[in-house]
């Protein structure tokens, strides 16, 4: 009963914040965090039933036979649901503080709740009908929050993008459906789990996989259906921490580690799986590097650090892929709320060429910052390196030496565009006052990062300012997370391992024993982290290179290569090759088929019969009422046809 | 009692309303608010009604004034009341007395469509349900080819559908056979093409499937919002209703031969009508391409002969009823403020209208098989019924459009109620208590049909598995089977 508490009361926000909003006015946020402090609350009283031996499972209802619906809560769903709550609050607490000028105040805190809701849907269904529902509605809340300024163009367009990017993702999950259904008959994960070796071929699990991991792809921005995320950042800043970061973009390492028995058993799915994780994780990486917009920076290093957990599910390497993502849940949160910090006291400037030493103005958000980036870069003893380590090394144990080393370089990566962002924006002078122009920025209104109209309207001048307590407070709490949860992974017996034993298929050691031990591999990518640092440093951080800071961004803008400005093209490519020939194809059918093919055959069909002919004169002619009192003529005989017929049927 | 009641009630009352004096035609409204909110109580109150019975025709074959509730009709008939209630209470301005009546004569001949249970009372009220759309047409569509080539399509499916009647009554002696069986061999395979072909030609035709779907846009456009919010909800599936309710039990072989061609015109429909939509300017002939793609996933169901699917058919069925009903209300809520329907022009909306806002996101939701809602679970059912019988292309295809919904009906509300506020449009009222009372009813059905269809599914369940055989002997016609008479 206590698992319909947590899962309903987020609705219940959500639904009642949407309905009552005008009325509640700034209670809206109080109310919509504590419904969700209270959800998480709950779930650590369920903490007992879920890792008892028989998981927690509640019994909703049933469509028809093997169409049953349930909650269920074990290890793994556990995690997610104090994820989700746990940070969620958080996150909730914090857009108090940050939204608290914005005209439409209670439906930002409605969307939110219903966010949660549609989360704790998707991880807490016991079939895979509710994680598609689940699937589709934290899709809904995401498109709902991107175009929360749904005034603004660029943000309406980018919910457009994210809402149908995420229905192709949500196809690859019904095709999977289907071939379940038509396998097995049912929907359960019970049932699916214990008829992965009879009931599919090799061929057809595979099938299997390939859906469900296009489902993945789509929702955790994996590579090809990865661009929506960075225009996802149009939403408020709260809604990227939370939606675009900590939770929902991580449903695809949720989706592969609950099908896990189908993954072990499909080593084909694992091979493309891991080598997607792996290529998305460097390709993201390597844009990050090229990024001006401080939210940019971030989306495309969660795509990258996403790219890690996918390939850590994917190979096999399941606990190490689930850790990383609790790991990533707090640092990348801590990152994205540290930014809006930032973009709050600047008055929504975005653009990290046009700050520069806020360290000063702002020592919180810096030291705010500073953890999240030691963490996100793997500096030891900080959450991301346990994590981080885990993942890549078992790259290596499972046999895997070309993803490893493309993980090991991507560390270094994300330690080098990391620290540019640390130091581009808090190191130097404050460039805010500096001309556009001279730091290589053309159009500041076509970019995307101008000062988005109407939503801080009295605030005039930017001044940076400190954070208000419901700011602060939430971002000091996730540093205690960011810094000193990865220990739960520390040893070879760690707690973390212990929670999970069991649980996940063992993956199958390819290659036996790893070429080099654990120790090593983690001085290789220590090296690659320092390598990172090094370049970025020398580049941004060194006293020459601040001083000449201005005239080195300005290089650096107008010089930045075409191929990584439009994000490899893929934008590009979808127009040329999906949007336009639809567009084209459709206008031809409406405005040249319907009109011009088909309505022009009938009528010819039409006038080549004599009667037909007739008819259509008639009307042409404008003898209108000629031809409706042909027509009464014709009821009138039909009627008094079926008079006559029943009067003599008796 | 019920059911001659929900037939004849509305039919009659409808005609009386005429006696109203033309400027009165509020009162007119509110008749048919009412007339709308008692056949809903009416079906859901007396849902085990029993038959009505009379014969009228012994030669050349017998026939009687037969109706009743079947396992599909129920919620049509349910549908639809809710859509005339909704229909009625959105009907405005001077002609809504002329309205009024029509959407009651409309909702009479239509009762009498889904709940006959002879083929020629079938056929006659299916003629009769042209006569208030055309009317309507003529009197407010703004241009008059509209009506003509309205009646004209239609008048030929109805010519073609009377023709089939009666040579299907000549073979089996009887038209009184709905929800019923015949003796196999009653209809021989040599009639029985030409007997499907005309009910086919005439099924198509109202769905309307590609290539017979001219009229419809056109139809759609120029209609009233609260006329056209009934049409496409309920008499767009009178064709699917009879392939499930003839072509199945009766001409099943020659259902198995059309298969092909029928899976090829409903997958061309699919997306055929989602690209022309993607790209329409007009906001309600891009609800009418979207219908055409829609119905042409259940026109794909009706002849998998999957029970999955053709479950899945029946939720659909009813789903896109709520669903189209509330978008063309929206629709129609937004031109009665803004006074075009042109995407180019509109836009901004939102701001001013949240709640009207929410009432076409609510309603294109449902329409891109938002899953939660009726559109998903109707879907779902079918594709996974499709891809179970072995139709795995047509399966693929329908996923394809299922992408395409999401784009175009995304671009319909965005195009509408988001981007910044034009200025030059006239008004900006948020919806009234009137207008949200007709849509709410709307919206709680696919809501709660979206949770859980299941009550659906179990009638749909007695639909699609083949009658017992010889329970009725129809060629025999015993005298008692018709003689039970009216209750």
């Amino acid at each position: 009963m206590l698992l319909y508490l947590v899962w309903l009361l987020p609705l219940v926000g959500g639904v009642g914040l949407w309905a009552f909003g005008p009325q509640l006015k700034s209670w809206a946020g109080p109310i919509g965090s504590a419904l969700v402090g209270v959800s998480f609350i709950a779930t650590l009283f369920l903490w007992r039933d879920a890792t008892a031996a028989r998981a927690l499972d509640v019994p909703l209802g049933s469509w028809l036979p093997g169409w049953s619906f349930g909650l269920l809560l074990d290890r793994l769903s556990l995690i997610w649901t104090l994820i989700i709550t746990g940070v969620g609050f958080l996150i909730h607490v914090y857009s108090i503080g940050y939204m608290d000028r914005d005209r439409a105040f209670a439906r930002f805190f409605a969307y939110m709740n219903f966010f949660v809701f549609a989360m704790l849907t998707l991880v807490l269904s016991d079939n895979v009908i509710g994680l598609l529902v689940g699937w589709g509605l934290v899709g809904l809340a995401s498109y709902f929050l991107i175009g929360f300024w749904f005034y603004k163009p660029t943000a309406v367009a980018a919910a457009r993008k994210a809402f149908v990017m995420n229905v192709v993702g949500d196809i690859g999950i019904m095709f999977a459906i289907f071939l379940i259904v038509a396998k097995l008959g049912g929907i359960g994960y019970g049932l699916i789990f214990a008829n992965v070796g009879s009931a599919f071929t090799p061929h057809e699990l595979f099938l299997v996989c390939l859906g469900l991991f296009i489902g993945c792809a789509a929702k955790s921005a994996q590579i090809p259906l990865h661009s929506w995320l960075p225009d996802a950042m149009e939403g408020p800043t709260p809604v990227s921490a939370l939606i675009h970061a900590a939770t929902m973009v991580t449903a695809g390492v949720y989706l592969v580690a609950r099908f896990a028995p189908l993954w072990s058993a499909s080593p084909d799915a694992q091979e493309l799986v891991g080598a997607i994780g792996a290529l998305t994780a460097i390709a993201g990486a390597i844009l990050g590097c090229a990024q001006w917009d401080i939210k940019r920076i971030l989306a495309y290093s969660t795509m990258s650090q996403i790219g890690y957990m996918i390939m850590g599910v994917g190979i096999g390497a399941y606990d190490a892929g689930v850790f990383h993502f609790l790991t990533h849940a707090f640092f990348k949160a801590q990152l994205f709320l540290g930014a809006g910090i930032i973009i709050h006291a600047l008055a929504d400037e975005q653009d990290v060429r046009r700050m520069g030493g806020l360290r000063k103005q702002m020592p919180f958000a810096f030291a705010a910052m500073l953890v999240g980036v030691l963490a996100i870069s793997g500096v030891p003893g900080l959450s991301g390196f346990f994590s981080k380590d885990a993942v890549v090394y078992g790259a290596l144990q499972t046999g895997h030496p070309w993803l490893y080393a493309v993980a090991v370089v991507t560390a270094g990566i994300t330690a080098y565009y990391m620290f540019r962002l640390l130091f581009v924006t808090f190191f130097g002078a404050y460039r805010g006052a500096v001309d556009p122009s001279d730091l290589g920025i053309r159009h500041p209104e076509l970019a995307g990062t101008a000062a988005s109209p109407g939503h801080h309207p009295e605030e005039e001048e930017p001044h940076p300012h400190a954070p208000g307590w419901l700011m602060s407070a939430p971002v000091a709490i996730l540093i205690v997370p960011t810094i000193a949860i990865g220990w739960l992974d520390f040893g070879s017996n760690s707690a973390w391992k212990q929670f999970f034993a069991g649980f996940f298929p063992r993956a199958a050691d390819a290659a036996g024993a790893a070429p080099i031990s654990e120790a090593v591999s983690t001085l290789l990518v220590l090296l690659a982290v320092a390598i990172g640092f090094a370049v970025a440093y020398a580049r941004y951080g060194a006293p020459a290179a601040l001083r000449g800071a201005i005239a080195r961004l300005r290089t650096e803008t107008i010089r930045m290569p075409g191929v990584l400005v439009n994000a490899y093209y893929f934008d590009a490519a979808f127009e040329a090759l999906l949007v336009r020939p639809a567009r084209a194809l459709g206008g031809w059918f409406d405005r040249t088929v319907d009109p011009h093919v088909i309505d022009a055959g009938v009528r010819e069909a039409a006038i080549s019969a004599q009667w037909l002919g007739h008819l259509f004169r008639s009307f042409q002619t404008g003898l209108v009422r000629a031809y409706a009192l042909t027509l009464a003529f014709g009821v009138a005989c039909i009627v008094a046809y079926y008079a006559l017929a029943f009067g003599g049927g008796r | 009692m019920t059911v001659t009641a929900l037939v004849l009630g509305p039919l009659v009352i409808g005609l009386l309303l005429y006696l109203v004096p033309r400027e009165h035609g509020g009162i007119a409204r509110l008749v048919a608010v009412a007339v709308g909110a008692i056949s809903f109580g009416l079906a859901l109150y007396d849902p085990a009604a029993g038959d009505a019975s009379v014969r009228w025709l012994s030669r050349p074959f017998a026939a009687s004034f037969h109706l009743g509730f079947g396992p599909v009709s129920y919620w049509i008939v349910v549908l639809l009341a809710l859509a005339t209630f909704g229909a009625a209470l959105a009907v405005t301005g001077p002609r809504s007395r002329a309205l009024a009546a029509q959407l009651l004569i409309l909702q009479g001949a239509m009762n009498g469509v889904f709940l006959a249970k002879d083929l020629l009372l079938f056929a006659l009220f299916w003629d009769l349900m042209l006569i208030p759309v055309f009317l309507v047409l003529v009197e407010f569509a703004p241009h008059g080819r509209t009506a003509w080539k309205y009646l004209i399509y239609n008048l030929a499916g109805g010519l073609a559908l009377l023709l089939a009647t009666a040579a299907f009554g000549y073979l089996a002696t009887t038209t009184d056979v709905i929800g019923k069986s015949l003796p196999a061999g009653t209809i021989g395979s040599v009639w029985g093409a030409w007997i499907f072909a005309g009910f086919a030609f005439a099924f198509l035709i109202k769905t309307p499937v590609f290539p017979f779907h001219t009229w419809m846009p056109e139809t759609y456009a120029e209609l009233p919002a609260p006329m056209v919010a009934v049409v496409s909800a309920v008499q767009s599936k009178a064709g699917l209703y009879g392939f499930l309710i003839v072509g199945l039990p009766f001409l099943a072989p020659e259902m198995a031969r059309a298969q092909t061609l029928m899976f090829a015109l409903g997958a061309i429909a699919l997306i055929y009508g989602a690209l022309a939509s993607l790209v329409e300017r007009d906001a309600k002939r891009v609800v009418a391409y979207s219908s055409l793609s829609h119905l042409g996933l259940i026109v794909l169901a009706v002849f998998s002969g999957s029970n999955l699917a053709i479950a899945g058919a029946v939720v659909y069925i009813v789903a896109h009823g709520l669903f189209s009903a509330v978008l063309f209300l929206a629709l129609g809520a937004v031109e009665q403020r803004e006074e075009t329907r042109d995407l180019a022009r509109l836009g901004g909306l939102g701001a001013r209208n949240p709640k009207l806002a929410g009432a076409l996101m609510l309603g294109a939701l449902a329409a891109l098989g938002l899953p939660g809602l009726a559109g998903f679970s109707g879907e779902i059912l079918i594709l996974t019924g499709l891809y179970r019988a072995g139709f795995v292309w047509p399966a693929l295809v329908a996923l394809v459009a299922v992408v395409l919904a999401s784009a175009y009906m995304l671009r319909l509300f965005q195009g509408i109620m988001n981007g910044p506020e034009v200025p030059d449009l006239p008004e900006r009222r948020d919806m009234t208590w009137t207008e949200a009372l007709a849509i709410a009813p709307l919206v709680a059905g696919f809501v709660l049909l979206g949770i859980n269809p299941a009550p659906l599914v179990a009638r749909a369940a007695a639909l699609a598995q083949p009658a017992p055989p010889a329970l009725v002997s129809v060629r025999a016609v015993p005298e008692d089977s018709h003689a039970a008479g009216a209750r």
